[in-house]
C-alpha cells in the first residue's frame, strides 16, 4: 500500500491518482456513511430532514413563484417542473458546497494520517449523491401521482445531465477544496456564486420565458445557455418533465383558457451535451492535476 | 534481512514559509514589500539517511528541532521541499491517536472507520474487532458515541486499533504515555513484541530512559540537522550533552 504522496508527472500522476482512489473505495464508502450518519445523529427525526427540507422549497416556489407570481399559469404542471430543477441543482448545490469544505473538515485527520486526499471530496460528493437519490424519489412519487410519467427516450436526457452534473462536481470538488486551503475566502465566495447561479439557470422560471425576453437579442439566449448547468437543467426537465414537450391548455390570469405551445428546447440538446461532457473531463484532468500539486501541503496550511 | 533499507531518505530538506499578514487589506497595503513579511524557516535540511528493516530508531532532540515534521515527512503526511523519501512495505503512523474519530459516532462504528483510514480492509477490521476490544477493555461502552469516552477510553481504543494494523514499519509520536500505568506497560509489551517479529519502528519521544532501552539506534536532530546517528545510549549522553551547552 502506498502510504506517500503520488508523483507528481503530468499524465502518470492522474492514473495513479485514480489508481489510489479505487485501491482505497472501502474507506471512500465508510467517508460516505460517516457524513450520512453524522448529519442527522442525535436528531429524532433524523433523515426525514432529508426530506422535509426539499419539501419546503418545493412549496414556497410552487406558492410564491407559481401562484402569487404568476409563473404557473404559463407553465403546465409547474410543481412538476420546479421540483425537477431543484432536485438537479439541489445536487449540484450540494455538491459543490460540501466539497468547498470537505478538506478543511477533516483537518485533524489530514494532519495525521496519508491517506489519498482526494477521498473527502469526493466523499462529499458520494453523500450530495445519496441526498439526491432520496429526492428522485420524492419526484418520481410526485410524477407518478399526476399521472405525468415520461416514459420515452427522453429519459436519457435525465440520465446525461446527472452525469454532466457529477463531472463538473468532481472538478469544482477537487479545485474548491484544495483552494479553499489556502484563501478561506473561497467558502464565501462559492456560498455567493452558487446563489447567483441558482437565479442564472432555468429552475423557478422556464426556458421559454427567457427565450420570450430574450426574442430581439439572440445572444442573451446563447450566452445564458453557455453555462453547462443550465443544459444540464434543461436536460434533466426534458427527461422528467413530461408537459414541458406537449401542448397545454392553462387558465391564464383573466380566468380564460390559454393555449401553451411545448418549450423550445435548445437545439442540439444532445450535441450540446456531448461537448460540455468532453470539455467537463478535461477539466476533472486539470482540476486532478492541480489537487495534486497543492495537496502536499495541507497538512502545513490547514 | 535487515540490511535492507525499508525508508531511504535523499537529501531531504523542509522549508516552512511564515507568512506574518493574512487577510486582503493587509496584503494590499503591503504589495511588493511582501517579501519582508515572509520569513523562511527550514525545519530540516539535507538529511540522507537509511532505516534498516528491524531496527527500532529512536529520533530525539529539542523542542522544534524537527523531529515531528521528519516524522511527518516519512510518513508522507508532508511532502518534502527537496529530496525524496522511498517507503518499503506497509507503514502506519500513530502520530496521534483517534485523529479519524468522529464524535458522533459510536466506539464501533469508529472501529471500522479508523481501521480502513489505517489501511485494514472490512474483512480484516471483523477479524480483528474481538481482539481489538479486548484489548481496550472498554466492552461495555463499545457502543456509546465517543463524544461520551473519557480521554484515557479514547486513546485505549484508538491504540487497541494502531495495533493490529499489522504494518512493516511503525511511526510513533509521544504516544506511549497514554492510559494509566497497567495500560501503558501493555502499551509497551505490545511494542516490544512488535520488535521481536521483526519489525520496523521509528519513535518520536522525549523520554530518553524508554529511548535507551528499547532502540538500537537514536537519531539526535538539532535545528534540523542529524549531529548524532549511532547507538541508543550514546545517542541520549550525545543529546544530553546538546543540551548542557546551549
Amino acid at each position: 500500500m502506498a502510504a506517500g504522496a503520488p508523483d507528481a508527472t503530468l499524465l502518470g500522476g492522474f492514473w495513479g491518482g485514480v489508481r489510489d482512489v479505487i485501491t482505497h473505495r472501502s474507506l471512500l464508502d465508510l467517508l460516505i456513511r460517516r457524513e450520512l450518519k453524522a448529519r442527522y445523529k442525535d436528531s429524532s427525526l433524523g433523515f426525514v430532514w432529508s426530506f422535509i427540507r426539499p419539501l419546503t422549497m418545493l412549496l414556497i416556489y410552487y406558492v410564491a413563484i407559481g401562484q402569487f407570481l404568476g409563473a404557473a399559469r404559463n407553465v403546465p404542471q409547474y410543481a412538476i417542473f420546479v421540483y425537477s430543477g431543484l432536485t438537479i441543482w439541489g445536487l449540484y448545490n450540494e455538491i459543490v458546497a460540501g466539497s468547498t469544505m470537505s478538506i478543511l473538515a477533516n483537518a485533524g485527520l489530514i494532519k495525521k494520517v496519508y491517506v489519498p486526499r482526494e477521498l473527502f471530496p469526493l466523499a462529499s460528493i458520494g453523500s450530495a449523491l445519496f441526498n439526491f437519490g432520496i429526492q428522485m424519489i420524492v419526484l418520481l412519487g410526485a410524477i407518478l401521482v399526476t399521472g405525468q410519467f415520461p416514459l420515452s427516450w427522453n429519459l436519457l436526457y435525465a440520465l446525461a445531465a446527472v452525469v454532466m452534473v457529477v463531472t463538473y462536481g468532481v472538478a469544482l470538488a477537487l479545485l474548491l477544496s484544495a483552494f479553499n486551503v489556502y484563501l478561506r475566502d473561497i467558502q464565501y465566495l462559492v456560498e455567493v456564486a452558487l446563489l447567483i447561479f441558482f437565479w442564472a439557470s432555468p429552475i423557478v422560471y422556464s426556458w421559454t420565458q427567457v427565450q420570450t425576453v430574450a426574442k430581439n437579442h439572440a445572444w442573451v439566449a446563447d450566452v445564458y445557455l453557455l453555462n453547462p448547468m443550465s443544459n444540464a437543467i434543461l436536460a434533466f426537465q426534458k427527461g422528467m418533465w413530461e408537459a414541458g414537450s406537449k401542448i397545454n391548455v392553462l387558465k391564464g390570469a383573466d380566468g380564460k383558457n390559454h393555449a401553451v405551445p411545448p418549450v423550445d428546447w435548445p437545439a442540439h440538446l444532445e450535441f450540446r451535451l456531448l461537448v460540455l461532457f468532453v470539455i467537463g473531463l478535461a477539466l476533472v484532468y486539470v482540476a486532478q492535476r492541480v489537487f495534486a500539486r497543492l495537496q502536499g501541503n495541507f497538512a502545513q496550511e490547514i | 534481512m535487515s540490511n535492507v533499507p525499508v525508508i531511504t531518505m535523499n537529501e531531504v530538506s523542509k522549508r516552512f514559509i511564515i507568512r506574518k499578514e493574512k487577510s486582503l487589506k493587509e496584503r494590499l497595503v503591503n504589495f511588493g514589500r511582501s517579501r519582508k513579511h515572509k520569513e523562511d524557516f527550514w525545519a530540516l535540511r539535507d538529511l540522507t539517511l537509511d532505516i534498516e528493516a528491524g531496527t527500532t530508531v529512536g529520533l530525539i532532540g529539542a523542542n522544534g528541532s524537527g523531529k515531528s515534521t521528519l516524522l511527518k515527512v516519512i510518513g508522507g503526511i508532508i511532502q518534502p521541499t527537496k529530496g525524496t523519501v522511498r517507503r518499503r512495505g506497509q507503514l502506519a503512523a500513530l502520530l496521534e491517536l483517534g485523529a479519524g474519530f468522529h464524535p458522533d459516532l459510536t466506539g464501533r462504528e469508529n472501529v471500522f472507520l479508523n481501521g480502513a483510514i489505517l489501511g485494514l480492509s472490512q474483512k480484516q477490521i471483523e477479524g480483528y474487532f474481538d481482539s481489538i476490544v479486548d484489548f481496550s477493555e472498554i466492552r461495555d461502552f463499545i457502543d456509546t458515541q465517543v463524544k461520551f469516552y473519557s480521554s484515557g477510553m479514547y486513546v485505549r481504543l484508538a491504540f487497541a486499533i494502531a495495533i493490529h494494523v499489522d504494518p512493516d514499519v511503525l511511526l510513533v509520536d509521544e504516544v506511549l504515555a497514554v492510559g494509566d500505568e497497567p495500560f501503558q506497560k501493555k502499551c509497551l509489551d505490545k511494542i516490544k513484541e512488535f520488535q521481536q517479529e521483526g519489525r520496523t519502528i521509528v519513535l518520536v519521544t522525549h523520554d530518553l530512559t524508554t529511548v535507551e532501552e528499547m532502540c538500537d539506534r537514536a537519531i539526535v536532530l538539532s535545528h534540523g540537522q542529524v549531529i548524532f546517528d549511532g547507538g541508543s545510549v550514546d545517542g541520549v549522553a550525545a543529546l544530553r550533552a546538546n543540551f548542557a551547552t546551549q
